[in-house]
């Protein structure tokens, strides 16, 4: 080999160890860039965001509820109103978030209970309250904001549940949930996270997040309907079309229409300790006007989705005859 | 030939961005299983490898007469098909309908299927529970733990309870069921063969295989129980099975 061949041969070879290392300083600048950019909804194997108590006796942490909730003056006239003592209040809103949807920043907000018939959910045990059913509360703006349809069908549900009734959420009963009705499940919520697709998952309910796509033409209607998603900034923002309206948008069975369209925005805050939700509705034929709430979820650790989120339908039957939606069920298997 | 330097760095992030995410940095060989699958042929009696029946002892075979014929004469309910529950395994693993497989999020192998929206989560080296744990609370699922082997995944679980059938014939299966699960690409499918553990209905280990096509771009769909679901007569022994049903002849 000539001195001259040998100089190309160290050039190529120093060329090419450049590029090789250029290729991978570029690699790893790809690879924080895409961390960096995703927000970190998925936790790691055992990991979870819990939605609330949902009758445990688990106190949720204070950060996983925004200050500005928790120390609202409204929030706490509310609360004593509804008969919970003062030095409650706190730990009154933290267990009451369970299975609620919180409202809006500013706007308006969701149906919320009667503050005549104060709800209280199975983990008000622990500031001495007993359990109460759900009467939505029809003297709000929230309430004025349905159409005389929609706000029929809530007060007959208010009706059934007065007389004892139906008493329990359709998520409890194992029906599907529809968007938003699904954010007030206490389970705890799941993500997984690729370029192309984000799955969300509490529970049996599993819903598919397309990312950086157009919703298409004439989605068929479903319960959780089309999804598609994409990244602002540090904030993970989904929007959903094509649902059926056999799903009610909360646990008073406010009801919706096929045009209902919901843009949910997620969030990582505290120092990932929590979760926060917020989203907007919009559904001319059932609202007069849009209408947003939240729904903060903190971080749970060692708690990976177990059997028994999946398995809501065993054993439930209406014992008591209690007038509960039946659980639903396959007429004839298909296979 | 020249290749534009921007080419290659495009390509090679783009690479970079499809690899499984336990794999990127981490310099340790894990094979690449992610994607979406859907079996060609549906068994509604376990494919048992190497032919043949699985080798029930007595206590098995008194076990599965008893569930066929009450499922047969409707005394017994498959309520893992009535009430959408899910399906255990290796039961789930018989799916006419596609699923997902994630090797996502970190430290975790997730298994997201359309039938009944049955998620499996499978933690890597995750520990199993004592037996006193895992007999005292069983589950439908089991308790797993997952570990790369080479070019396969395996997966471990015990702890399942006695609402589940191994198969839709009714195979039965005590509390002592243990399986393995050894799953790999070859090509465009992937495959799962399986180890069934009961040495209270057995009279040996035996094992059962399963395989998928790999499905770019297919989406999965909503699965309500109740519901209409997708179109699954496409896939081989479903109308044989929809058929025998109609007559009595299964299971």
């Amino acid at each position: 080999m000539s001195v001259s061949s040998q100089s190309k041969v160290q050039i190529a070879a120093a060329l090419t160890a450049a590029f090789c290392g250029a290729l991978l300083v570029l690699a790893s600048q790809h690879a924080a860039a895409q961390s960096a950019a995703i927000p970190p909804l998925m936790l790691p194997y055992g990991s979870g965001w819990s939605g609330g108590i949902g009758g445990r006796t688990l106190a949720p942490p204070e950060s996983y509820l925004p200050p500005d909730y928790l120390n609202s003056p409204e929030q706490l006239q509310a609360a004593i109103a509804r008969g919970v003592p003062a030095d409650k209040v706190k730990a009154y809103l933290q267990i009451r978030e369970s299975n609620q949807l919180l409202p809006p920043e500013s706007g308006i907000g969701p149906i919320t209970d009667d503050p005549a018939h104060p709800f209280f959910n199975n983990g008000m045990r622990e500031i001495g309250k007993p359990s109460t059913v759900r009467i939505a509360g029809l003297d709000s703006e929230a309430a004025r904001n349905l159409k005389p349809w929609a706000l029929e069908v809530v007060k007959k549900q208010n009706a059934l549940a007065l007389a004892g009734k139906n008493v329990e959420a359709r998520h409890a009963r194992c029906w599907e949930l529809g968007v938003p009705g699904i954010l007030e499940v206490p389970q705890p919520l799941y993500f997984i996270q690729t370029p192309d697709e984000v799955v969300m998952y509490n529970g049996w309910r599993v819903r598919h997040v397309y990312m950086n796509v157009p919703h298409s033409k004439n989605p068929p209607l479903t319960w959780y309907g089309e999804s598609v998603g994409r990244y602002e900034g540090d904030t993970l923002v989904v929007d959903t079309i094509g649902q059926n309206d056999k799903s009610a948008v909360d646990a008073y069975r406010t009801p919706h229409t096929t045009k209902i369209h919901v843009v949910e925005r997620y969030r990582v805050i505290n120092g990932g300790k929590g979760l926060d939700t917020s989203f907007t509705v919009d559904d001319p034929d059932a609202f007069y006007k849009p209408w947003g709430g939240r729904r903060p979820r903190f971080l749970l650790p060692n708690r990976p989705l177990n059997d028994m989120d999946q398995i809501c339908a065993a054993g439930n039957e209406d014992h008591f005859d209690l007038g509960l939606d039946p659980v639903p069920q396959e007429a004839t298997p298909d296979f | 030939m020249r290749v534009p330097v921007l080419a290659l760095v495009v390509i090679t992030s783009a690479a970079l961005a499809r690899m499984p995410a336990s794999a990127q940095g981490s310099g340790s060989a894990v094979p690449d299983l992610a994607g979406t699958y859907w079996a060609t042929v549906y068994y509604p009696t376990v494919p048992v490898v190497g032919g043949g029946a699985p080798p029930l002892n007595d206590a098995g075979k008194s076990a599965y007469e008893k569930n066929r014929s009450g499922l047969r004469d409707g005394s017994l309910q498959d309520p893992t098909r009535k009430y959408c529950l899910p399906d255990g395994i290796p039961r789930l693993l018989a799916t006419p309908y596609p699923f997902q497989l994630y090797q996502l999020p970190p430290g975790q192998v997730t298994f997201v299927h359309e039938l009944n929206n049955q998620v499996r989560v499978v933690g890597l080296n995750a520990p199993l529970p004592g037996y006193d744990k895992a007999s005292a609370d069983p589950t439908y699922a089991g308790y797993g733990t997952a570990r790369y082997e080479g070019d396969t995944l395996v997966v471990q679980a015990i702890g399942f309870n006695d609402q589940t059938f191994l198969d839709s014939s009714g195979l039965p299966h005590s509390d002592q069921l243990a399986t393995t699960e050894r799953i790999r690409r070859i090509g465009n499918q992937l495959e799962d063969v399986v180890t069934i553990h009961d040495p209270a209905y057995y009279t040996r280990d035996w094992q059962a295989r399963f395989a998928y096509e790999r499905r770019t771009g297919l989406r999965l769909q909503e699965y309500a129980c109740g519901d209409k679901h997708r179109d699954i007569s496409r896939v081989k022994g479903i109308s044989e099975v929809r058929a025998a049903r109609a007559q009595k002849r299964f299971p």
